[in-house]
């Protein structure tokens, strides 16, 4: 039920839009990448080889997880984005067993007709690490080395301690007996600088290893899978394209990719600069294009647009179907149940999870986006709809009625706009919301003030998350007052709601 | 003088309450009649009969000589004036707007929507300065005057008030009764005039039904009521209402 709506509705979305804004043009390489630091970096890193091999690209990036990302690959949403090989061991393909990279990359070919492209050289995995200074101190390289050493403090992300490719398999692996404690994964890092810890668990390419100046104990059995880093692309991606991503392979090692993380993560630099500074220390920037990177207040500028557009189409068309809803609703007493509490559902799912479901159906971009957006915006419009039209005095619509108005003509004297005030204010509710929800519009690539949120959020970067929040605020606010302008323009004096009501 | 509404063993029940009760009458046209009786009587259900806002569950109606045509109501009713207590006017719209939103809608050229506009508020006694005014803004009185006005600007040959004038203080009442009159003598129609206060019905129209419990009790000239009282309800009536 709940898919046909959303068929419906997105099928209508649709009688609205351009063609080709669903998948982009062939020319364009569309480069996606996930929502955390090590995923922008790569992206960024393969969108500017692309670009100055004088490729057109297309930026969806924060897209979620893994299976947003790879679902808007095969369905054609984006072109490219880089994945990890234990992963797709792992989270796409469940295997039962380790693979080797070349069975990975038939898999994909046969299964998904993907391409995955030679590693950039680095895994990141992940492993276990100690301070320098202690493990200096006691000589301690391996993990087996551990177990010479049972009084050390061992503490783990809760993740890592329950997951059965993590600690059990570990401490079975190496024989190791000591009893781990759970630990929030950043603060493990603090713990171990103040010397209340000895031991964690990371990703090896965290930036946060040099930070804290962390070594990171060889896995002499192997237990841990690779997670190599490489490009996943689509089969029908131009083949030059392939090529110029193939200069890539074996190029970054661990070590340059927790040097990279901490880039961004420590020293606050963007995507942009820092995917630049390693290409151009590579050699691999011919001058195709000259880099240039846009100005705050362009970006912001485009952004804003961005953001406007998703929600003003949303609105507009859930104006379209809501208000003529609502006054069938009115006048078909027996289906306003059924369809107030069909719009109810809808605004129940949580936004990110309704984003998630358009995937599979539309695809990523902006046209899920604006069909969820369009779906949050439907309940308050028809709701006061309905609710102005059954509030209007019963005399007022006798005497409409007694004169000789006909159904049409009472709807459109005297009903609608005795019940503009009302309707205008769900008009103004749906806006508002829209402004606030079309932020996760980012998560799947639609563009717009959320995708400095994504970013930040990813990078625990304040200032880049407010970068988004506040002119996502300021224009809610701004509706709210244009909305205010327009009620004074349409509405006399006396019929004006109350702001308090 | 012929009749321009009748009404042939009507009857109306919801659910089971009666009413109405087998009523014969006819209206005779150009002539003032006044349907009193106590609350509960069915002189309000007898009027929204009339134009349909109300259906018969049994008996037949006829209009302007033909039996009403409930798929044409809306044709049927700006042939009727329609004015009811509480006025009922359109908060949205100006004094102007409201006087004139029928003749807009059957399109009326504007010239002679203005004049019959105009025309209408002199007779009434509006001054023209409250043609931009919105109803809240206006007394009583000239609430009432405007819905008068509103519902005869088509210039309907049957006009139905249903205690038009009941929510008005003595004065303003007494001021409006004198205008209704003087309208009336200028542009003489059938009005079927619902009231409860039979001082009104008597100053106002030249016959008078009473009604009782959904029963026609009496039907006369003013004066064959007040001379010869049919029955007992009909006398203590008279003399709750009379006595002073």
């Amino acid at each position: 039920m709940k898919q046909l709506a959303i068929v419906v509705a997105a099928s209508f979305l649709l009688l609205f839009l351009p063609p080709g804004s669903v998948s982009a043009p062939r020319q364009t390489i569309v480069v996606g990448s996930k929502h955390f630091n090590e995923g922008y970096i790569l992206s960024e890193i393969m969108a500017q080889l692309l670009e100055d091999r004088g490729f057109q690209v297309d930026r969806k990036f924060g897209l979620g997880g893994t299976l947003i990302c790879f679902d808007a690959l095969r369905n054609g949403g984006i072109d490219l984005y880089p994945e990890y090989s234990g992963t797709l061991e792992q989270a796409v393909l469940k295997l039962p067993r380790r693979a080797s990279y070349r069975e990975l990359r038939r898999r994909l070919k046969e299964q998904f007709g993907l391409d995955l492209l030679d590693s950039f050289g680095f895994s990141n995995s992940y492993a276990v690490a100690v301070s320098r200074t202690l493990a200096e101190k006691i000589g301690l390289k391996t993990i087996s080395d551990l177990a010479r050493f049972p009084n050390l403090r061992f503490a783990f992300s809760l993740e890592f301690l329950n997951r059965q490719d993590g600690w059990p398999g570990l401490a079975r692996t190496y024989g190791l007996s000591v009893r781990p404690l759970g630990i929030e994964h950043g603060l493990a890092y603090q713990a171990i600088r103040e010397n209340k810890l000895d031991l964690t668990d990371v990703y090896s390419t965290d930036g946060d290893i040099r930070k804290f100046d962390l070594v990171l104990l060889k896995d002499d059995r192997r237990y841990f899978p690779d997670y190599l880093a490489a490009p996943l692309v689509r089969a029908d991606v131009d083949e030059g394209a392939k090529q110029s991503l193939g200069e890539l392979a074996g190029t970054i090692s661990a070590t340059e990719m927790q040097e990279l993380n901490g880039m961004a993560v420590l020293e606050g630099k963007s995507f942009a600069e820092i995917a630049r500074e390693v290409l151009s220390k590579k050699g691999l920037l011919h001058g195709g294009r000259s880099f240039r990177e846009r100005s705050r207040w362009a970006t912001l500028l485009s952004r804003t647009g961005t953001h406007l557009k998703l929600t003003l189409i949303a609105l507009l068309a859930a104006m379209a179907l809501a208000i003529p809803f609502g006054v069938l609703i009115y006048r078909l007493r027996v289906i306003s149940r059924p369809v107030i509490y069909g719009a109810g559902l809808l605004q129940t799912i949580p936004s990110i999870a309704l984003l998630a479901f358009m995937i599979p159906l539309l695809g990523i971009g902006s046209v899920p986006a604006i069909v969820a957006l369009f779906l949050y915006a439907l309940l308050p419009i028809l709701r006061n709809t309905a609710a102005a039209l059954f509030s209007i005095d019963p005399v007022l619509k006798k005497v409409a009625v007694g004169m000789g108005l006909t159904a049409w003509q009472r709807l459109r004297h005297v009903e609608l706009p005795l019940g503009v005030p009302t309707i205008l204010a769900g008009i103004k509710t749906a806006a508002v919301i829209n402004i606030g929800t079309a932020t996760l519009a980012a998560f799947i690539g639609a563009g717009g003030l959320g995708e400095p949120i994504v970013t930040g959020l990813a990078l625990n970067d304040t200032s880049l998350i407010l970068e988004g929040a506040i002119p996502a605020a300021l224009l809610a606010v701004l509706t709210e007052f244009a909305f205010e302008v327009l009620e004074r323009l349409v509405i006399p004096k006396h019929l004006r709601q109350k702001p308090a009501e | 003088m012929g009749a321009q509404v009748s009404l042939e063993g009507v009857s109306k029940f919801y659910d089971n309450e009666k009413a109405l009760q087998d009523i014969h009458l006819t209206f005779t046209e150009d002539v003032t009649t006044a349907v009193v009786g106590p609350s509960g009587s069915g002189k309000s259900t007898l009027l929204q009969l009339i134009n349909g806002l109300i259906r018969p569950s049994r008996g037949e109606i006829s209009v302007f000589g033909s039996l009403i045509d409930y798929d044409r109501l809306p044709q049927l009713r700006l042939r009727i004036g329609y004015a009811v207590q509480g006025t009922g006017l359109f908060p949205h719209l100006t004094v102007w707007e409201n006087i004139t939103l029928l003749a807009r809608l059957v399109r009326w050229d504007p010239a002679r929507i203005k004049g019959r506009g105009q025309e209408l508020m002199r007779l009434v006694g509006l001054s023209s300065s409250l043609e931009g005014r919105y109803p809240h803004e206006l007394s009583g009185g000239q609430q009432q005057r405007v819905g008068l006005c509103r519902a005869m600007m088509l210039n309907p040959r049957i006009f139905l008030l249903d205690e038009p004038f009941g929510a008005l203080d003595p004065m303003t009442r007494s001021e409006i009764h004198q205008e209704f009159l003087h309208l009336q003598k200028s542009e003489a129609r059938t009005i079927i005039l619902v009231t409860h206060d039979l001082r009104e019905a008597l100053k106002l129209a030249q016959e008078v039904v009473i009604l009782n419990r959904g029963n026609l009790v009496q039907r006369g000239t003013c004066a064959e009521i007040v001379q010869s009282p049919a029955g007992e309800f009909v006398e203590t009536f008279l003399n709750s209402q009379l006595e002073d």
